[in-house]
């Protein structure tokens, strides 16, 4: 009993760590990204290359003055950032970031939640993203932050459909719902150099995913939320220092986990990287940490294409955003999961 | 056993909260919670893909959705509508007692003959297997149902809006005269 515990603990221990601490890194990148692109410096001036800056943003939301505005509803206005991060971290409870290993005489599986529905609990899991924005705007009790959580929930809403009929098409032609085995089917290469990855199975379904997961995590192009030249701010636009950073973590950390998730279903999760195979051919011992590597780069490019994305794009109009989503992905996504599921009966026959 | 009481008193207690509570968003959240903490018992017995699709589909949608249109039309400024009227009392007297004849009938009769699915083995293949198999007609009708309440409010809704332009073509009508 004292063994699971501990093992438990450990793991979560790692899964908070790992996000938390990229977080300050992510958020320098997107800054210096951002610089680069429109041809500015960026934050440049705290430590070399401006790698403090984040510790000085820290530091200043820490010790900031907490503005309360009186006209708030207290409750669910301190409630609002506190569950906006906590269903953000929820999903990556069952994303492994490696193979299952043996050790101390028994199968170790490297995820806090190990079952065969995974995939499913993270999912429903990030479906309760959209209440903490929600609540938050409806807390503020302000129209912009009232107008801004409402425009978030229903482009969730609506985006979370074209992204389940990916997700379901996924499933069918993985024959599982274990995240380890989609992994394993990943693994290996067609043709001898073509990685074994869903996007070139499905591509379509990638395509649904990767604009679901825009709208899911509010970035642009899909912002509507905050849309700062309408909205001022959005749904946190009453909130001040350490409050207003958590709604920030959320973002990020929701970012890292939808990442993860469409990395586990198209880009073969913690499967070495090509290249790799040969140092874990030659040493057996670090096929653990660089099955880590492999999800940790991966993970990483995915958010850099999530900052190249907001710095290139131009914020949807409201009514086009929704069109896009049901009019367009909808069906598409519907078509996708017919011919996947008659492909999966035929073959199966 | 501490876990399966803590939830059944969870549930309950945001259960009399819905309909106790004197704010609406209150109650909406207090559903939410309702939702959740039948997901944990599902989840407590074993059925992760069960519990899974509860939050999915209840707390992630159709709550949701609940609470966007409180917020949306702002009850409060109606005013607190929960007026005594001898015609609710006798209603909710009626359907409280009906659905505890059920659940009596049912503990009393059909606990044994309940053909209950071991969820917790390759859960979907059983799930599916009674659904799609054993209670293919009551799943059916339960689509029907929704069906029907589909047409039911759309056409509700699409009958009030057609008065309310009519009426603004006439307030237009009128202006130009």
């Amino acid at each position: 009993m004292f063994e699971v515990m501990l093992e438990i603990l450990i793991k979560t221990v790692v899964i908070l760590a790992l996000p938390l601490g990229a977080l300050p890194i992510i958020i320098h990148v997107e800054r210096r990204g951002a610089a680069f692109m429109q041809k500015r410096l960026g934050p440049n001036r705290v430590g070399p290359f401006g790698l403090l800056q984040p510790l000085a943003d820290v530091a200043k939301f820490m010790f900031k003055e907490e503005v309360h505005p009186t006209h708030v509803k207290p409750f669910f206005y301190t409630a609002a950032p506190i569950i906006a991060l906590v269903v953000a971290i929820l999903p990556l409870a069952c994303i492994p970031v490696m193979a299952p290993f043996q050790a101390f005489g028994r199968t170790i599986f490297p995820e806090v939640f190990r079952s065969d529905m995974g995939i499913f609990y993270a999912f429903a899991a990030s479906a309760l993203g959209s209440y903490g924005i929600l609540l938050a705007g409806w807390a503020s009790n302000n129209k912009y932050s009232m107008l801004g959580a409402l425009r978030a929930c229903a482009q969730m809403v609506s985006y979370e459909l074209s992204l389940s009929t990916s997700v379901v098409a996924m499933i069918f032609l993985y024959g599982s719902n274990d995240i380890h085995v989609m992994i394993s089917a990943q693994t290996g290469y067609w043709f001898g150099f073509l990685p074994k990855w869903g996007v070139f199975l499905q591509p379509v379904a990638a395509l649904l995913f990767l604009v679901g997961i825009f709208a899911e995590s509010n970035r642009l192009p899909f912002d509507l939320a905050e849309g700062e030249s309408e909205l001022v701010a959005g749904y946190h636009l009453e909130y001040s220092s350490m409050k207003f950073a958590l709604f920030f973590m959320a973002e990020y950390i929701h970012m890292i986990a939808l990442s993860a998730l469409l990395i586990i279903l198209f880009f073969g999760g913690y499967s070495l990287l090509p290249g790799l195979e040969l140092i874990a051919e030659k040493a057996p011992i670090l096929l653990a940490v660089l099955q880590l590597t492999s999800l940790g780069i991966k993970i990483a490019l995915m958010i850099w294409f999530f900052v190249w994305v907001r710095w290139t794009l131009p914020r949807f109009r409201y009514d086009k955003l929704m069109d896009l989503g049901w009019e367009r992905l909808l069906p598409l996504g519907i078509a996708n999961l017919i011919v996947t599921v008659l492909f999966v009966y035929f073959r199966n026959q | 056993m501490v876990a399966d009481v803590f939830l059944t008193i969870l549930t309950v207690a945001f259960a009399l909260m819905v309909v106790f509570s004197k704010k609406t968003v209150v109650s909406a959240f207090a559903l939410l919670m309702t939702l959740l903490s039948l997901a944990m018992i599902f989840f407590q017995l074993g059925t992760v893909f069960l519990s899974a699709v509860q939050v999915l589909v209840n707390a992630g949608a159709i709550a949701i959705l609940f609470v966007f249109v409180m917020m949306l039309i702002n009850l409060e400024q109606f005013g607190n509508n929960r007026e005594k009227s001898k015609v609710k009392l006798v209603i909710s007297t009626f359907t409280v007692l009906v659905v505890l004849g059920v659940f009596a009938l049912v503990i009393n009769n059909n606990i044994d003959s309940l053909s209950v699915v071991n969820l917790t083995d390759n859960s979907m293949k059983a799930l599916f297997d009674k659904l799609f198999n054993s209670y293919f007609l009551p799943f059916e009708m339960a689509t029907v149902l929704l069906l029907a309440a589909i047409v039911a409010s759309v056409v509700i809704a699409t009958h009030e809006k057609d008065e309310s332009i009519e009426q603004m073509e006439i307030l237009k009508a009128e202006e130009k005269l």
